[in-house]
């Protein structure tokens, strides 16, 4: 199995650093990898055919499409020849059982089954170990997933994560839409990644109409993907401390965001910067308030930081906790922070053309603990304040008036595009027909970054889970597609 | 007179436990730099719980429905135990080992009733709340032993009467007082070793023990989180603090020194964050650890 000519392909590339942008399955019984070179941003497409509701899998020589593979399983149908674990993985035993929604959802679904068991588990058996089911409902607001833990004693000796309890079925919902109605959906998807996911939507349909971007509009998203960044790593590193009953700096970086989020609601009229990027357009904005935002909110910020960084009880309760080894962070294809913070230096903004005037430099970090992944985020956020403010200057002194652009006419063709979202690398694979999309594929950060979290919370105490778990903070939403 | 006094002190303490818990809540929420609920939420809390449905688990047993009485009976009769209107005379045993394993006594229970809840996170809660008993105890033994070897006594009054009217030993003293100071906020299960606040399953101590409760049983060990905590800073207080001639105005400023207790606990609660759980026995050790070499100073004859 590990010898057919997909599976040496694919490896030939991993093994060349090339970064894997998206496993894509389409009802013409096509399995397609796209891969992405980091040097030169080209990308690179492989196919391989389904045979018989069969084809080969990639997972025993390529670990982070386990999970790519499943998905496949369950809403296609297709079989992964060779997968060593084919689990359910968004299918619940709910579902009717031939009903493959992106494969034959035009066909009426047989009726849906009556309440049963949960998916099976992957638990460990032996003397003295306990299991703990924890979720998928949970004490605070947060969104569901279900976490089996095999416990011995306060140890951690594996975790298992039932996510996509929510699942959404927005890529079935999605096809078959018109060029227009598409960017409220894509604007919904995920609260915490909103400007990337509309941003991706925007470039795959100009780059499928041939429209060339002006400076002046890609100058308005970096303002906003930096100020979604921004917003999302506040609420990040707001909810570290929290692990650790440190509630000052937990509700005073709260009350940062909350600041931050009300000058967006002033300057673009949304908390969440929904409806901020469509095709061929992006919210103006204002540059000149933007700016008096940020010097408001840089005393704030540079207090906080100094709390947080100068609190020895603190940093010491973040070290050596969580510990990311780097060789899994490549094997995982672990992508954001928690990727950055174990030395895999990818940043997908490095690869951008429109970020390249402004001199990116990636916070790295060779620990891989749950401290690497805090002072990784503080470094990303003064990185992106610097990009605001300079994106805004740019726009004051030689931003223009855009043009609206109708880009709703029929376009066709497939497009993959790509953004870095707070949370690593977002990918969308877009295949339109006429101005119609026949598949939309979503491919988040956190996707990858989920089964990491799993293998780097084994062997930590039990009641270090939610330091862990919030300094990955990853999105639940981007899965519940 | 003095029987008076001491009711109205037991009066006192009783109704004004979820008070102090509030001055600590508020403390809290200002440091943070939050208004906070009202300073008399926990009176609220627990009204509310008292009137709601009380439901118990399928698989619970007496244990789990008799646990929370016990705990607030147990604590009842450390209130009453305490001194609170100053140094006079106690008919009834008040010695601090008797109070401490009340303490125990209480935490046995709780340890019990969590593991009869059945549920995930009881058993977890349970299994904490008993290893760190086995911390806490040895200190507090270790404090008592100090201040038995200075005053020659281990009931309260006496003992606190001998050590005002002996100031010599002040540094075993002292070591003695930090020492329990620093258990007690493991008792207490307060940060840094337990977060009284979090809604985190996983890394709760005490609360865990809680997590089945509602209704009634979840109001009455409510309130008897409360009174633990003002009776055990009474305690220290009626120890360690000054004693004035006037019953009455002792009782006034015992009152004021629970207050002012509160206000500094919230102010400590904010300042550090939990320790790691393996670290605990630590923390638990090194307060074993002053309370020990205190006594070593006494025994050597050590008088300063």
């Amino acid at each position: 199995m590990n010898n057919t000519p997909w599976s040496q392909a694919n490896q030939a590339l991993k093994e060349s650093h090339y970064e894997l942008l998206c496993l894509t399955a389409t009802a013409d019984d096509t399995i397609t990898a796209t891969w992405l070179n980091p040097a030169d941003g080209s990308q690179q497409s492989l196919n391989v055919p389904v045979i018989d509701q069969h084809f080969p899998s990639l997972t025993p020589t390529l670990l982070e499409v386990a999970w790519d593979e499943r998905e496949i399983h369950d809403l296609f149908g297709y079989l992964p020849e060779g997968h060593p674990d084919l689990r359910p993985l968004v299918r619940t035993p709910r579902w009717p059982e031939r009903f493959f929604p992106l494969k034959n959802a035009s066909v009426d679904p047989p009726p849906w089954r009556a309440l049963e068991p949960d998916n099976p588990a992957v638990t460990v058996q032996g003397e003295g170990v306990t299991i703990m089911k924890v979720g998928p409902s949970h004490a605070g607001i947060i969104e569901s997933g279900h976490f089996i833990f095999s416990l011995i004693g306060e140890n951690v000796l594996h975790l298992d994560a039932h996510l996509f309890q929510n699942h959404r079925g927005v890529e079935a919902q999605l096809e078959g839409l018109t060029v227009s109605e598409v960017a409220p959906l894509i604007s919904r998807l995920c609260a915490a990644d909103t400007v990337s996911h509309q941003t991706n939507w925007a470039l795959a349909v100009e780059s499928l109409s041939d429209f060339e971007a002006s400076q002046t509009l890609e100058w308005r998203r970096i303002v906003l993907l930096e100020s979604e960044r921004i917003l999302s790593h506040l609420n990040d590193l707001a909810q570290i401390p929290a692990g650790v009953g440190f509630q000052v700096a937990h509700q005073r970086a709260l009350a940062i965001k909350e600041y931050w989020q009300r000058g967006l609601l002033l300057i673009y009229g949304h908390r969440f910067l929904f409806d901020t990027v469509k095709p061929g357009w992006a919210h103006p904005g204002s540059a000149e308030d933007m700016i008096a935002l940020l010097d408001a909110m840089a005393p704030k910020w540079k207090a906080w930081r100094a709390l947080v960084e100068g609190h020895h009880g603190f940093q010491d309760r973040m070290e050596g906790v969580g510990i990311v080894q780097p060789i899994d962070a490549v094997h995982f294809g672990a992508q954001g922070v928690a990727a950055r913070a174990a030395g895999k230096a990818f940043d997908a903004r490095t690869v951008l053309p429109w970020y390249r005037s402004f001199d990116l430099q990636p916070s790295i970090s060779l620990a891989g603990d749950v401290k690497a992944r805090f002072s990784v985020r503080l470094n990303e956020l003064d990185e992106s304040f610097r990009l605001v403010e300079q994106a805004c200057t740019l726009l004051r002194q030689k931003g223009n008036l855009l043009a609206g652009n109708d880009l709703t006419q029929g376009a066709s063709g497939r497009v993959i595009t790509f953004t870095e979202s707070p949370h690593g690398l977002n990918v969308h694979d877009v295949v339109l027909n006429a101005g119609h999309v026949t598949r939309y594929h979503v491919r988040a950060g956190t996707y990858r970054n989920w089964p990491l979290l799993a293998k780097t919370v084994a062997g930590n105490t039990v009641a270090d889970f939610p330091l862990i778990n919030k300094s990955f903070e990853l999105c639940y939403s981007c899965n519940d597609r | 007179m003095v029987w008076f006094v001491q009711c109205v002190g037991i009066f006192l303490m009783l109704t004004l436990s979820p008070l102090m818990w509030g001055i600590s809540q508020t403390v809290k929420a200002r440091m943070q730099g939050r208004h906070g609920p009202s300073i008399v939420q926990m009176y609220w809390v627990i009204a509310k719980n008292w009137k709601k449905e009380t439901t118990v688990p399928e698989f619970s047993s007496f244990v789990f429905r008799l646990a929370p009485s016990i705990s607030l009976a147990a604590l009842m009769v450390v209130l009453i135990t305490v001194p609170v209107a100053g140094r006079v005379p106690n008919p009834w045993p008040h010695n601090l080992l008797t109070l401490f394993f009340l303490l125990a006594l209480e935490r046995f229970w709780t340890g019990l009733a969590g593991l009869d809840s059945a549920g995930t996170f009881g058993g977890l809660g349970a299994s904490r709340v008993t290893t760190l008993g086995t911390g806490i105890e040895p200190a507090l033994l270790a404090a008592v032993a100090v201040l038995w070897r200075i005053s020659g006594h281990t009931a309260i009054v006496p003992l606190a009467t001998v050590l005002h009217h002996n100031p010599s030993n002040l540094l075993p003293w002292l070591l003695a007082s930090a020492s329990l100071a620093v258990v007690l906020l493991a008792e207490l299960g307060r940060l840094p070793v337990d977060n009284p606040d979090t809604h985190l399953e996983l890394t709760m101590i005490h609360e865990a023990t809680l997590l089945e409760y509602n209704g009634r049983f979840l109001a009455i060990s409510q309130f008897a989180m409360t009174l633990k905590l003002t009776a055990m800073i009474t305690l220290g207080w009626v120890i360690f603090g000054p004693d004035l001639p006037s019953l009455w105005a002792n009782l006034a400023v015992r009152v004021l020194e629970v207050g002012v207790s509160a206000i500094g606990l919230g102010w400590i609660e904010s300042r550090f964050t939990k320790l790691r759980y393996f670290q605990l026995p630590a923390y638990l050790a090194a307060a074993a650890g002053v309370g020990v070499l205190a006594f070593y100073l006494l025994a050597g004859g050590l008088t300063l």
